[in-house]
């Protein structure tokens, strides 16, 4: 699915990227920055997290159609030299700054990351501002990059709750290799959900490893199937056919089966009987031992 | 500086990474040793060093400096450390006095809400050198900015989001467009709890300043429990690659302080037990 999601998104997409300080979800943005500028579309970035040349650095796709709308520098407007300051971020700032730029194809945006937004926006703001990008027609797919770990689940619920799609990315077993959950949300209002493990090349495209979440115990029942007890031993404890049956037919001594059952309870002849005749000795009561009361 | 750290970090005073957001870390223990060693590292590296001392006096700094083999009152005075004395400052503005001039940075003790704005400017404008100085003025290396301690300004009242904001202009100023190097010191206190976001301590302050940063040394106790010979560990974490590698790479070290460094060593090496 995370293929499916790299190589194209329909109209009206909101596409979130949930990372966390464990591995972090930059790299796999760029992973869809560069599948963009492959399919030659133009690209909008919105760089609070990180510099131009750090967003760039790495990108072998052609970076013409790549607009950096650096937020970066003076993000809050303390030098007076910003180009984009984070109480910006509303329809009508981002569609004039995206008009500036006339482009034959449908824009893609890209925010880097709404976590720094959240933090000087409130969440409804920027949620009813993302909900407008994705209704409006200035853009055609957002895509932003979300650090789950500095916002309360409220927040990344609501803002993942717009999305038509969640990737959530934790580190892998294996050194470059990454685990994705992936959520999403068809326009018929289908949901579908996978896990899958991936891992990135150094010119951002994405390798899928695996597909299945129970990879894990798929690996552990093919381990269990390949050690074989018997082999490689000093001694043979193995049996032919023949041993095999004289060991199945064998009866345990101490097994109770049924032939035992009715041997026991049918008494053969010659067998001892026991004739009993009730004694008043027998008789002994330990709460009235000389029979006295009279209950 | 610890020459074993050097080999661990690939730095040497005569080439490290430029552009590098160091943070230390420490839970329930003391980082403050590798506040001393990077200090002493970039002071031989011939860096323009800000160090914004909020914790300790001047005198503090300098007497450990001379025990590694660095002289902070000379650095000062030929113009190479710049040195912000927070605890003195801090004095001149609780007790205002007519002759005291001073430089705005801690104005934010005035009023915490105002945020670290003032505090930027002062680093910015410590950090960039004028161009085309007087004659007989040493030329330095990159800038570099040391804070020892960042959680301390969250007990003087300024709020985690207004540290971050300080954070970030930092290092867009120093390490994006003057290719120099920060290191921050947070301490946290207590377990590494389940936060929710929701409380924005030092727990909420450190992962956001790991976002931020490009290598992380965290600093704590052994899980064991207390041993003399072996103070503590440190997880050595590298976060931004280029180029090479995309995956962050992890090593643990023991360590142990020494009256004049301090040793690194692989977890279950150190030679009080080999």
């Amino acid at each position: 699915m995370l293929s499916e999601l790299l190589q194209g998104t329909d109209t009206g997409a909101v596409l979130i990227i949930q990372d966390s300080c464990s591995y972090s979800g930059q790299h796999l943005l760029k992973s869809f920055i560069s599948a963009a500028l492959n399919k030659e579309e133009p690209v909008h970035v919105l760089g609070f997290d990180v510099s131009e040349e750090e967003l760039k650095d790495g990108l072998t796709a052609s970076t013409q159609r790549l607009h950096f709308h650096s937020a970066y520098t003076d993000p809050l407007g303390w030098t007076n030299r910003s180009a984009f300051t984070v109480h910006q971020f509303c329809v009508e700032e981002l569609t004039h700054l995206l008009k500036q730029t006339s482009h034959p194809k449908p824009v893609t945006l890209v925010i880097d990351s709404l976590s720094w937004i959240l933090r000087h926006v409130s969440p409804p703001a920027v949620c009813k501002t993302l909900q407008q990008l994705k209704k409006g027609g200035a853009v055609r797919a957002v895509i932003g990059l979300l650090h789950a770990d500095m916002h309360q689940s409220g927040t990344v619920g609501s803002v993942c709750h717009l999305a038509t799609s969640v990737i959530t990315v934790a580190p892998g077993t294996k050194g470059d290799e990454a685990v994705a959950k992936i959520t999403k949300r068809s326009k018929s209002g289908k949901v579908t959900q996978d896990e899958e493990i991936f891992s990135i090349k150094g010119d951002f495209s994405v390798t899928v490893v695996s597909k299945t979440s129970h990879a894990g115990h798929r690996q552990t029942e093919a381990e269990e199937q390949q050690t074989d007890p018997t082999a490689n031993l000093t001694f043979n404890i193995r049996l032919s056919d023949t041993e095999r049956e004289a060991k199945e037919k064998l009866a345990l001594p101490f097994v109770f089966s049924k032939e035992k059952k009715t041997a026991l309870l049918q008494s053969g002849p010659g067998s001892g009987r026991i004739l009993y005749e009730p004694d008043a000795n027998d008789d002994y009561d330990q709460e009235d031992p000389d029979d006295d009361l009279d209950v | 500086m610890f020459t074993e750290l050097n080999s661990i970090l690939n730095a040497t005073p005569d080439s490290f990474t430029q552009g590098e957001f160091i943070l230390v870390s420490d839970r329930q223990s003391d980082a403050s040793f590798l506040i001393h060693h990077f200090l002493s590292f970039y002071l031989r590296a011939r860096c323009k060093v800000c160090f914004l001392g909020l914790v300790q006096s001047f005198s503090h700094y300098s007497a450990i400096s001379q025990r590694l083999g660095v002289s902070l009152t000379q650095a000062r005075e030929k113009g190479q450390l710049i040195f912000l004395e927070g605890l003195k400052e801090s004095l001149s503005i609780l007790i205002p006095q007519e002759t005291t001039t001073g430089s705005q940075a801690m104005d934010f003790l005035r009023d915490p809400t105002v945020g670290l704005q003032r505090l930027y400017e002062f680093v910015r404008s410590s950090v960039s050198s004028d161009v085309g100085g007087e004659e007989g003025v040493e030329e330095w290396g990159p800038p570099v900015l040391l804070v020892d301690d960042v959680s301390v300004l969250l007990s003087l009242g300024v709020s985690a989001g207004a540290v971050l904001d300080f954070s970030h202009y930092c290092r867009a100023t120093v390490c994006s467009q003057l290719q120099g190097n920060i290191v921050m010191l947070v301490r946290c206190h207590g377990e590494e709890a389940e936060d929710d976001g929701s409380d924005e301590g030092s727990e909420w302050l450190l992962k956001g300043l790991t976002h931020q940063c490009s290598l992380t040394l965290h600093v704590q106790g052994l899980p064991t429990g207390y041993c003399r010979d072996i103070h503590g560990q440190v997880e050595v974490c590298w976060r931004r690659r280029r180029g090479d590698g995309q995956h962050t790479q992890k090593k643990l070290f023991q360590y142990k302080v020494h009256d004049k460094g301090a040793s690194f060593f692989a977890p279950g090496t150190s030679s009080a037990v080999l």
